[in-house]
């Protein structure tokens, strides 16, 4: 900021001193909590990665976490789980919300309401729609018994019994949970569409697939890679809703990175003592990864903003 | 032609309702299963609304020992409460100042709030969290936690107040400064009361947030029940030995958790959407 020194610079100055004083006032709780409750934890913990930390005694060990992390197969397992995770779950949910949201796009009575309850779960809280769909989906819930009234299975499936269908119970809590905010999302971006493009394709004598394809789907592309980033940071992140729904069951399987730190390293969550310093550098090593993909993806995807 | 619209029409309905009834299904279980007896979920768990509907669940867990209501939904008040009004002050005043404010160290302070977006060390900083409390005397409590969340940076709310403060016009600002107003008079007398559309959708949206938590508050809380919010409380009571005997409690709960927010949603709902951009990326 540059002050000007003329001959009215003692009261411009003085003005803008006390302007100064004011705007750090008001911004004065959220410079002392970004400070006390963001910044110096966060290094704290950053700098704790490099030592052996059991919440009584700190004592530096170099490189050792990161070398020990490198050949944990449990963490590597989880962070292979996670990326299953966003595999399973965004091919199914965007296609799904894309088609929703051509379908209300239309001049269809009631869209207001669809849309309406469509987002309603995002509303909810995690934990509760984790709870929710662990009650529908135990062995003598409501899933299991309407499958057997209806006669589609014979006996009772123990979905949490095995690695696979217990992350599909996860993924469709999660996709219930969070498609409606992608309709929304797609319906904006559709409504940006000039109604003249299509009339021109009508003309053309394209068929609706063609339009689809050829119009709808590269007039959208600049807000898909942004939604796609969108649920590609949300799915990762993820913990809550695999911490209360499957707790990591059957047998830890289940776990994604963050809900496997927070399991073994959040403080009153494990039993015993364990090395903090280890959970701090793998929650580095983790947060970094996050915010290289994130990064990468946005640097890869950019391209798609010139399709059109 | 005009038939194949409407059949097309018609198929377009059926999808869209498909999807509705899937998306209602589990809360519409679940609000049921609260008017349920405990021997009724347990032994016709197919059947989806109750043959005799009965409050009693509802009695009971207002005077239950596992799951104490009252103490929690006090809790979960007064928790919830405090935040919305200290976010909203706390945003406005951020906005305002990013958007109108001259002060050196106004780039560098926006760019290191921003930057909190793109890293984070996640759980693990609870533990440096708990050691500047300690030394500042504040017990790990749930009016601890409340510390460390009113003087939160919430960067995406500042965005949302910073550009609405520029879609404000100037001239308003300018007399008042003329007329001798100073920049902090400015902010309450003129600024705050034109904010009010922007603040509802942050009330709502930090209502939502702070209601809804659910890993920090049980963290924090883990060593007094007693302080437990309610949804921290009803989770505790299904992960408990207790819970096959008290499913009926666990859906009153889980019910009385999700009103709340539900009613706000049906009241408010345009605030909900409108924060949608906000709340799409806190995740």
């Amino acid at each position: 900021m540059k002050i000007k020194t003329n001959t009215t610079s003692r009261v411009r100055d003085k003005k803008f001193r006390e302007k100064e004083r004011m705007c750090y006032l008001l911004l004065s709780p959220q410079i002392i909590g970004f400070l006390v409750f963001s910044i110096i934890p966060m290094l704290w913990a950053i700098s704790l990665s490099w030592t052996y930390y059991d919440t009584i005694k700190t004592r530096f060990v170099g490189w050792e976490n990161f070398l020990l992390l490198f050949h944990d197969s449990n963490y590597w397992r989880a962070v292979v789980t996670t990326l299953q995770f966003a595999v399973m779950k965004i091919p199914v949910e965007l296609p799904l919300a894309l088609i929703l949201a051509v379908l209300l796009s239309r001049k269809i009575k009631g869209a207001g309401f669809y849309r309406a309850v469509y987002y309603l779960p995002h509303v909810i809280s995690t934990a509760l729609v984790a709870l929710v769909f662990s009650n529908i989906f135990s062995f003598f819930g409501v899933f299991n018994a309407l499958m057997q009234k209806t006669g589609l299975m014979s006996i009772p499936v123990d979905w949490f019994a095995e690695k696979m269908s217990a992350m599909w119970i996860i993924v469709i809590a999660d996709i219930w949970k969070t498609f409606g905010v992608n309709v929304l999302y797609f319906i904006a971006a559709l409504a940006n569409i000039p109604e003249d493009v299509y009339e021109s394709a009508r003309l053309d004598g394209a068929t609706r697939l063609q339009t689809f394809f050829r119009i709808t789907l590269p007039m959208i592309a600049p807000t898909l890679q942004i939604i796609i980033m969108l649920s590609l940071i949300g799915t990762l992140g993820t913990s809550e809703m695999v911490l209360v729904l499957t707790n990591g069951a059957p047998g830890g399987l289940t776990y994604t990175v963050n809900a496997y730190i927070f399991n073994n390293y959040a403080p009153g969550i494990t039993n015993g003592t364990v090395n903090v310093g280890y959970g701090c550098a793998m929650s580095l090593v983790t947060g970094l990864m996050l915010s290289v993909i994130t990064l990468g993806y946005m640097k890869m995807s950019s391209g798609v903003k010139e399709v059109y | 032609m005009l038939k194949q619209e409407k059949i097309s029409n018609l198929l377009a309905h059926v999808v869209l309702l498909a999807v509705l009834l899937i998306t209602i299904f589990p809360l519409l279980y679940t609000v049921m299963a609260s008017f349920k007896t405990n021997a009724e979920i347990l032994s016709n768990p197919a059947a989806i609304f109750p043959v005799k509907p009965t409050f009693q669940n509802y009695i009971d867990a207002w005077n239950s020992d596992v799951l104490d209501i009252k103490r929690m939904l006090f809790n979960s008040t007064y928790y919830t409460v405090i935040i919305v009004f200290a976010t909203l002050f706390s945003t406005s005043a951020g906005g305002y100042v990013f958007a109108r404010g001259e002060f050196r160290g106004k780039s560098f302070w926006f760019a290191a709030f921003s930057l909190l977006m793109f890293f984070s060390m996640g759980s693990v900083t609870i533990y440096p969290t708990l050691k500047i409390l300690n030394f500042l005397h504040v017990p790990k409590s749930l009016p601890g936690l409340m510390i460390t969340k009113i003087f939160g940076v919430s960067i995406v709310n500042i965005y949302l107040v910073r550009s609405y403060v520029y879609s404000l016009p100037k001239g308003i600002e300018e007399a008042a400064e003329i007329d001798g107003c100073s920049f902090v008079g400015i902010f309450f007398r003129i600024v705050l009361p034109l904010l009010k559309p922007i603040m509802a959708t942050i009330g709502v949206l930090a209502f939502q947030g702070s209601w809804n938590d659910y890993l920090m508050p049980m963290i924090y809380t883990l060593g007094d029940p007693k302080q437990r919010p309610l949804i921290v409380g009803v989770i505790a009571l299904s992960k408990s030995g207790e819970s096959a005997a008290s499913y009926n409690l666990v859906f009153a709960g889980t019910t009385l958790a999700l009103l709340p927010v539900l009613i706000a949603y049906c009241i408010g709902n345009k605030y909900f959407v409108s924060g949608l951009a906000a709340g799409a990326v806190k995740g």
